[in-house]
C-alpha cells in the first residue's frame, strides 16, 4: 500500500451508517408526499388465458377509491428491452403475475378491498411450462406475433449468442480425456429486504417525477419519457430520484411493469401515487435470477492443457423479456476466458414459456456458466486423473493476455488467488471421517468484469463536484448506493484525491435532475467508476484550486501574518519568499489545508480551503468553483454474435474453497469452512469489501444449498420466507478466511478493480467439488438438497441405506 | 376504535388506535417512529423487531391492543440525548455491521434484547439470537462482530 | 387486512361469554398464527379474542401434575427452570420452535390448537403422555393430547371451547429425552421430527415413548416401534427393527419442502440415532 494514502485502505466507516443505525435512513416505504393515494394491482389468475371481460364497477364505487385503470382505459405502454411487455395486459395474459389491472386508493387497505372487487373473466388457455413444452411440434405461442407485429412461428426469441474460436474438432482429436455434462441452476430470488416500490407525481404541467427503488436512474428516465410520450405527453421529462435503497442484487436494473402502472394512477387521478410490493408479491410478481440448462464438454491432453470447451446453454424465457434474457452476455466471460483454452464453441438460445420472467441477479449469468463449468472441470480432473488444482494451474489465465473473446486482461492474480485457496483448505491434507459422516474440500475459481462492462451504447459515468464558502464539497454523482459501499468509497476516493477531510465531502441524493449521467450500478462497476471519476474530478478541482491559490495565496498569508503580530507582539514572520512561492505555484492541499510542500513550519503560510474559497468568490467577478468529468473507460460493446469484445478495462480474477461434511444418512451438508481469495486490484476499504464478499458468500451457500423458487405450472408455490429460505447468522457459523490479493491494475481507481458480484461467482461449484471430494457423487442441478444427496448415494451403493417398500393395506391406502 | 395507554420508548403515550392495527402500524402512523421496518409481515425476517417489556418481539404480529400498560423500545428508543448513538448502535457502524441498512434496526434491537438477558454471549449465542433477524447483504459475519464487540465494552443497557 | 374487533377479556368466564356473544370471533394467544393468517388475507375473523390477559392462563404449577397455563409463551416455558428441569424434554422442543421473537410470543396452547403436523411441543408432549383442559360453556374437561390432535389444523375442541391447561404427569425417574427436528435452515417449520422418551437401565429399556411430527396428518406416537423395544436390551438389530416399525407406521405426503420417501427414511434414521444418543452419548 501507498505510503501516503490516509483515505484508500483504511477502514473509513460508511458515511450513511450512522443514520441506518439509529433508524432515520428513509427508503421508499417510509416516504410519502402529500396528497399521496396508495396503489395496488390485480394480478392474474391463470398462466395463460384470454380475458374475456373485465369489470371493474364495483372497484369504482367503493369509497376511497380516485382511480380504476386497466389496458382498456389507459394508452398501451409497451415495456422491455424487447418491447413484448406491456404495463397492463389487453387480450391475454401469459404469466400467473400479469398485471390486470390496478387501483389507487386512500388508503392500503380500501386499495386491497378494491383489487378483490374487480372481476375478471378468463378463458384458459394450453400453457407450456418448460423450454421442451414450449418448442414441441404444436406447442401453443406464448405471443402470436413479434413487437412489431409480424406473426412468430415458434417460441424461439430472436436473441442468439454465439461464439467460435480456433477449431474445435482439432480441439476434440486432441483431447486425451473428455467430459460432457448438463448442469442445470434453478430460479432464485434476490430477497432484498426492503421490497419494490416507488411513488410516482406529475406536476402541473405534466413533468414527472418518480421515487425509484431502482439501480438505473438514467435508463429509468428514458424508460419513463418514452412512457409518457405513449400517454400523450411526449417532450415531458421524468426525473427520477432514488431514496435510501434496502437492497438491490440486480432488481432494480429493469423498469417494472409496477412503475408504469403507478405513472398511470397518477395521471388518471391527478395524484402521487405510491406501491409498495407485500412479501408475497415480491417473492410472486417480481423477477427472479434467470435459471439456466446448460450443457457443456471439456477436454484435455495428459499434461491436463484443456484443448477444447464446447457450452450450449438454454433458457427459459418465461412469457417476456428481461435482463435474464442478457445473462449469456456475460456467460462469455467464463464461456471463452476462464483459464486458457484454445478451441471454444459456445452457443446460448431463449425460448418463451408461460412461466416467470427474470432479471437481473448478481453475478448476472456468471454464477450460472461458472457452476456447469467448475464443476465439469472437476469431472474432466477426476477422469484424467490429475488433481484439480493442478489442472487449473496448468492452465492459469496470466496478466497481459487477450483472450479467445477479445478480452484485454491487464493485472491477473488468479494463480495467486488459487495458490491462497489451496493453502487455507490445507489442499493435500487427508479428511477425517466417520461411518456417517465424510469430508471433503473443492474449489472453484472465476473471471469477472472489472472494470465496468460495456452491455449498452455507453458505460459513462459523470461526476460533480461543488465547492461551497465553506470548505464542503458537494458530490453528484449517479451511480446508486445500495447497501455495497459505493458512497463510502466516493467520499473516500474525493477526500484522498483532492486533499480534504471526508467529513466535509457530502454526497448528495441521486437524481436525474441534478446528477450527471451513469448508465447503472451493475457489473461490479460502482466503485470503479466512481473512484476514477472522482479522482478526475478531484484532480481538475485541484487545478482550479491551485491557480486562484497562484493569486490569492500572498494577500491570504500576509493577512495571517497581520493577524499573528497582532496577537504576539514578538512575532516575526518565517523566512520565505511567499511570492516567488505562489509564483511557482507549488501548491499542495491535505485536510482541506492548503500549503507549499517544503516551506517552513510556520501556522501563518497555512491557508485553510474555505478562507481561499471565500476570498475567491466574495470579489469582483468571483468565482464559486465546480468541476465536472464524464468517466467513459476503455473498453468496448461486444459483438453478441461473434462472442467477441473487451467488455471492460479491467478483469476481475478469485478462487474458492470450501470444506464440507456431509452426513451419509440424512443427506445434509455443513459447510466446515470456506476460503475466498479474490484479486482485487486494490483494497480501497477493507470493512465495505468484506462486507460484500461475506454476503456474497452468503448468497452462494444459499444458491448452492437450499434456495429456490418453486414454481408449478407457472404459479410460485413458496411465495414467502418460509417456504423460501436464505441463510441466517446460524447457517454462517463457520469459519471464512478471505484473502485480497492486490495487482494495482492500471484502470483502476488507486489501483482498484470492481468486487460487487465476483464474490458469488464460484462459491456453488467449490462446494458440489468438494461433495464429491468427500462422498463420490456429483450433483448438477441446484440446489443441492439432502434428498438429491441421498438419491445419488443411493445410485452409486444400492444397497446404502434403502427406501423401504411400503407395506400392503397401507393406512393410506382407501 | 379504541384509546390505549403504554409506555413507548421511555415516554408514556396514548393513541386512539383502530382495534385491528397491530403494533408496527401504530409505531410507523401514528407515532412516527419509521425506524421499524415491515419486510414480510409473517414473522420470518425480523425487520420489525422491537422489544416489548424487555423481550424481542415482531411487531408485525403484535396486535396493537395487546400494548395497553406495557413498555416498548424501539430503534429510536437507543439513541442517546443529543443526538446520539448508542455504543450497541456506534459498534454497528464501527464493525461493518450495516450494508443497505433495511435489517438493522430489528436487528440492533435483538441484540439489544440478548445484550440485556445476556452481557457476554459466546458467538454461538450471538448467532443464535438472530435467528429470526434475515440479512441479504452482510452474510451475517460483521454483525455478530459488532455485537461481540460491543457486548465486550462492558456498557450498561443504553449507555 | 380486514377490519375486526379486538377483545382482552381478564377470566376464563368473560372469554367464553364474549364467544357466546360474537360467534364468529376467534380465540387468539401469541398470535404468531394467527396473525400470519390475518396479515395475508388468509384469515378475516370478526373479531379477536384475547386469552394473553388471562393470569391463571399463564401459570406454571409444579405438582404431582405440573400444569402450564396454554396462555405461557415458550420463552417463559424455557425461562422456568423448575419446568425444564423437569421435562428436559419439552424444554429441547421449545427451544427448537421459531427463533427469539417467535418463541417471545407463541404459546404452548396456541401451538397445540394450531395443531399443525409440524408443531413442534406436540411430539415431546404426546411422548410424555400430556393431557388438556379445556373450558367451554358446558364445563371443564380433561383428554389426552392424542385425542385432542385429529387432523392437520384440526382439534377435537368446538369452536367455543378454550384450551385453559396443559397438564403433564410427573416424568418417571431416570427418564432421557431427545428431540430431534430437521428443517431446511435452522429456523424452519419441521420436515421431519421425533421426541423420545425412555427409562434405561444399561441399554436395558424399561419403558420407551416415541412421538413423531410432519409424518402424518397428526403427531403420532409409534407404538409397534415402542412395543419392540420395551423391556428389551437394545442391539443394533433391535434398533433397526424398531426403526423399520418406525417407518412402516408414519403415513408422510410429498409437499414442497420434501418428499414423503425423505421423512419417512428420516424418521427411522432419528429413531436411531436418538437411542444411540440417549443410550451411549453419541452426538445424534
Amino acid at each position: 500500500m501507498a505510503p501516503d494514502l490516509e483515505y484508500i485502505g483504511w477502514d473509513m466507516p460508511r458515511p450513511d451508517a450512522a443514520d441506518k443505525a439509529a433508524g432515520r435512513a428513509v427508503y421508499i416505504h417510509d416516504l410519502t408526499r402529500p396528497g399521496m393515494l396508495f396503489g395496488k394491482i390485480k394480478f392474474s389468475a391463470h398462466a395463460h388465458a384470454r380475458i374475456v371481460k373485465i369489470d371493474t364497477s364495483r372497484a369504482e364505487r367503493l369509497p376511497g377509491v380516485q382511480a380504476v385503470i386497466t389496458a382498456y382505459n389507459t394508452p398501451e405502454i409497451r415495456i422491455g428491452f424487447m418491447r413484448d411487455n406491456f404495463a397492463l395486459k389487453k387480450d391475454r395474459v401469459r404469466q400467473q403475475r400479469d398485471e390486470v389491472a390496478a387501483v389507487a386508493a386512500i388508503n392500503p387497505r380500501i386499495a386491497a378491498e378494491a383489487v378483490e372487487l374487480i372481476e375478471v373473466e378468463y378463458e384458459p388457455l394450453p400453457a407450456v411450462f418448460s423450454p421442451e413444452q414450449a418448442l414441441a411440434e404444436g406447442a401453443p405461442l406464448v405471443h402470436e406475433t413479434d413487437p412489431r407485429g409480424a406473426k412468430r412461428t415458434d417460441n424461439r426469441l430472436g436473441l442468439r449468442y454465439h461464439h467460435e474460436s480456433g477449431n474445435l474438432a482439432a480441439g476434440r482429436a486432441a483431447a486425451d480425456y473428455a467430459v460432457a455434462g448438463e448442469y442445470s441452476t434453478q430460479l432464485v430470488q434476490q430477497s432484498c429486504m426492503g421490497t419494490a416500490g416507488c411513488i410516482a407525481e406529475f406536476d402541473q404541467n405534466n413533468n414527472l417525477t418518480v421515487w425509484a427503488k431502482t439501480q438505473i436512474p438514467f435508463l429509468a428516465q428514458r424508460d419513463f419519457n418514452q412512457a409518457l410520450s405513449a400517454m400523450g405527453l411526449r417532450g415531458k421529462n421524468t426525473r427520477v430520484i432514488v431514496p435510501t435503497l434496502g437492497g438491490g442484487f440486480g432488481t432494480g436494473l429493469d423498469t417494472h411493469a409496477y412503475e408504469y402502472i403507478a405513472i398511470l394512477l397518477a395521471r388518471r387521478s391527478g395524484r402521487p401515487v405510491k406501491i409498495l410490493y407485500d412479501r408475497g408479491e415480491e417473492f410472486a410478481r417480481l423477477s427472479p435470477r434467470q435459471s439456466s440448462r446448460t450443457h457443456i464438454e471439456q477436454g484435455c491432453d495428459k499434461k491436463g492443457r484443456l484443448t477444447f470447451r464446447k457450452i450450449e446453454v438454454l433458457l427459459d424465457n418465461g412469457a417476456y423479456t428481461s435482463w435474464g434474457a442478457t445473462y449469456p452476455t456475460v456467460m462469455l466471460l467464463p464461456a471463452t476466458s476462464l483459464y486458457r483454452v484454445p478451441n471454444i464453441y459456445f452457443d446460448a438460445g431463449l425460448v418463451y414459456t408461460n412461466n416467470t420472467y427474470c432479471q437481473a441477479m448478481r453475478g448476472y449469468g456468471n454464477p450460472e456458466l461458472t457452476w456447469a463449468l467448475e464443476s465439469n472441470l472437476d469431472e474432466l480432473a477426476a477422469e484424467a486423473g490429475i488433481d484439480p488444482i493442478e489442472l487449473r494451474l496448468v492452465n492459469c489465465n496470466r496478466p497481459n493476455e487477450t483472450t479467445p473473446m477479445g478480452l484485454k486482461v491487464t493485472t491477473c492474480g488468479l494463480r495467486e488467488c488459487i495458490d491462497s485457496v489451496a493453502r487455507k483448505l490445507a489442499w493435500k491434507n487427508k479428511r477425517l471421517s466417520s461411518a456417517n459422516k465424510k469430508t471433503g474440500v473443492g474449489m472453484a475459481s472465476l473471471i469477472h468484469v472489472g472494470g465496468g462492462g460495456r452491455i449498452y451504447r455507453s458505460d459513462g459515468s459523470g461526476l460533480i463536484l461543488k465547492l461551497d464558502d465553506f470548505g464542503n464539497v458537494n458530490v453528484y454523482y449517479g451511480g446508486v448506493e445500495m447497501g455495497q459501499g459505493l458512497h463510502t468509497v466516493l467520499v473516500a476516493a474525493v477526500a484522498e484525491a483532492l486533499g480534504v477531510l471526508p467529513e466535509k465531502v457530502f454526497v448528495n441524493p441521486t437524481d436525474t435532475g441534478t446528477c450527471p449521467w451513469d448508465v447503472g450500478t451493475h457489473a461490479s462497476r460502482g466503485a470503479f467508476m466512481a473512484g476514477n471519476a472522482a479522482v478526475a474530478a478531484a484532480l481538475q478541482m485541484r487545478d482550479k484550486i491551485f491557480e486562484h491559490a497562484r493569486e490569492l495565496y500572498t494577500d491570504l498569508v500576509q493577512k495571517n501574518i497581520a493577524r499573528m503580530s497582532k496577537r504576539e507582539p514578538g512575532y516575526s514572520p518565517p523566512d520565505f519568499n511567499i511570492s516567488q512561492a505562489a509564483k511557482d505555484s507549488r501548491f499542495e492541499m491535505r485536510a482541506g489545508v492548503v500549503f507549499v510542500p517544503g516551506a517552513p513550519d510556520d501556522p501563518v503560510l497555512l491557508v485553510n480551503l474555505d478562507v481561499l474559497l471565500r476570498a475567491i468568490h466574495f470579489r469582483q467577478q468571483g468565482e464559486v468553483l465546480v468541476a465536472e468529468v464524464f468517466y467513459d473507460p476503455p473498453n468496448e460493446l461486444p459483438d453478441w454474435n461473434k462472442g467477441y469484445g473487451n467488455m471492460s478495462a479491467a478483469y476481475a480474477f478469485g478462487a474458492q474453497g470450501a470444506e464440507v461434511e456431509v452426513d451419509c444418512q440424512t443427506g445434509e451438508v455443513k459447510i466446515v469452512k470456506l476460503a475466498a481469495a479474490h484479486d482485487v486490484g486494490r483494497v480501497l476499504n477493507r470493512q465495505t469489501l468484506a462486507g460484500q464478499t461475506y454476503g456474497a458468500l452468503a448468497q452462494g451457500v444459499g444458491y448452492a444449498l437450499y434456495e429456490e423458487v418453486k414454481s408449478e405450472r407457472g404459479r410460485i408455490i413458496n411465495p414467502d420466507f418460509r417456504d423460501y429460505k436464505i441463510p441466517t447468522a446460524a447457517e454462517m457459523d463457520f469459519p471464512i478466511e478471505l484473502d485480497f490479493i492486490e495487482t494495482n491494475d492500471p484502470a483502476g481507481p488507486f489501483g482498484a478493480k470492481g468486487v460487487g458480484e465476483a464474490g458469488m461467482v464460484p462459491t456453488a461449484p467449490a462446494i458440489a467439488n468438494a461433495i464429491y471430494d468427500a462422498i463420490g457423487v456429483r450433483i448438477r442441478d441446484l440446489p443441492i438438497t439432502p434428498e438429491k444427496i441421498l438419491a445419488a448415494l443411493e445410485k452409486l451403493q444400492p444397497s446404502h441405506s434403502p427406501i423401504p417398500p411400503r407395506k400392503e393395506n397401507h393406512p393410506c391406502d382407501t | 376504535m379504541m384509546r390505549i395507554t403504554f409506555s413507548c420508548n421511555g415516554k408514556p403515550a396514548e393513541v386512539t388506535i383502530e382495534e385491528h392495527q397491530r403494533l408496527i402500524d401504530v409505531l410507523r402512523e401514528q407515532l412516527g417512529l419509521y425506524g421499524t421496518k415491515e419486510g414480510c409481515g409473517q414473522g420470518e425476517c425480523g425487520a420489525c423487531t422491537v422489544i416489548v417489556d424487555g423481550r424481542a418481539v415482531n411487531s408485525c404480529l403484535y396486535p396493537a391492543p395487546e400494548i395497553e400498560g406495557k413498555s416498548v423500545l424501539t430503534i429510536e428508543g437507543l439513541n442517546q440525548t443529543d443526538n446520539h448513538l448508542s455504543a450497541l448502535q456506534r459498534s454497528f457502524v464501527e464493525h461493518g455491521g450495516i450494508q443497505c441498512g433495511f435489517c438493522t434496526p430489528g436487528m440492533i434491537m435483538s441484540a439489544r434484547a440478548l445484550l440485556d438477558e445476556n452481557p457476554h454471549p459466546a458467538l454461538e449465542e450471538i448467532r443464535e439470537a438472530l435467528t429470526g433477524n434475515l440479512c441479504r447483504c452482510t452474510g451475517y459475519v460483521q454483525i455478530v462482530d459488532s455485537i461481540k464487540h460491543a457486548a465486550c465494552k462492558d456498557e450498561k443497557h443504553g449507555a | 387486512m380486514s377490519a375486526f374487533a379486538y377483545h382482552r377479556p381478564h377470566s376464563i368466564a368473560e372469554a367464553l361469554r364474549l364467544k357466546n356473544e360474537s360467534p364468529d370471533a376467534r380465540f387468539v394467544a401469541g398470535g404468531t398464527d394467527v396473525m400470519v393468517k390475518i396479515n395475508c388475507g388468509a384469515m378475516r375473523p370478526a373479531a379477536l379474542i384475547s386469552l394473553r390477559a388471562i393470569p391463571e392462563l399463564g401459570e406454571i404449577d409444579l405438582g404431582e401434575t405440573t400444569s402450564i397455563g396454554a396462555s405461557t409463551t415458550i420463552a417463559d416455558l424455557l425461562r422456568d427452570v423448575g419446568l425444564c428441569t423437569r421435562y428436559p424434554l419439552l424444554s429441547q422442543a421449545a427451544h427448537k420452535l421459531g427463533g427469539p421473537q417467535i418463541r417471545n410470543l407463541a404459546t404452548i396452547g396456541g401451538n397445540l390448537c394450531n395443531c399443525s403436523p409440524c408443531a413442534d411441543t406436540a411430539p415431546a408432549l404426546l411422548a410424555l403422555e400430556a393431557r388438556v383442559r379445556l373450558a367451554s360453556p358446558l364445563g371443564e374437561r380433561e383428554i389426552a393430547i392424542e385425542d385432542f390432535m385429529t387432523g392437520p389444523g384440526q382439534t377435537c375442541s368446538p369452536p367455543d371451547e378454550i384450551l385453559t391447561h396443559v397438564l403433564l404427569p410427573k416424568a418417571p425417574s431416570g427418564a432421557l429425552g431427545i428431540y430431534l427436528k430437521k428443517g431446511r435452515v435452522c429456523m424452519d417449520l419441521a420436515i421431519v421430527s421425533l421426541a423420545v422418551l425412555l427409562v434405561a437401565d444399561g441399554d436395558e429399556l424399561s419403558r420407551v415413548r416415541l412421538a413423531a411430527g410432519s409424518v402424518a396428518p397428526v403427531c403420532l406416537r409409534l407404538r409397534k416401534a415402542e412395543d419392540l423395544l420395551a423391556g428389551k436390551r437394545v442391539t443394533p438389530k433391535l434398533l433397526a427393527q424398531a426403526a423399520q416399525a418406525a417407518m412402516d407406521a408414519v403415513t408422510p405426503i410429498d409437499d414442497l419442502r420434501a418428499s414423503a420417501d425423505y421423512r419417512r427414511r428420516l424418521v427411522g434414521v432419528y429413531l436411531r440415532r436418538a437411542l444411540e444418543s440417549l443410550l451411549y452419548g453419541n452426538e445424534p
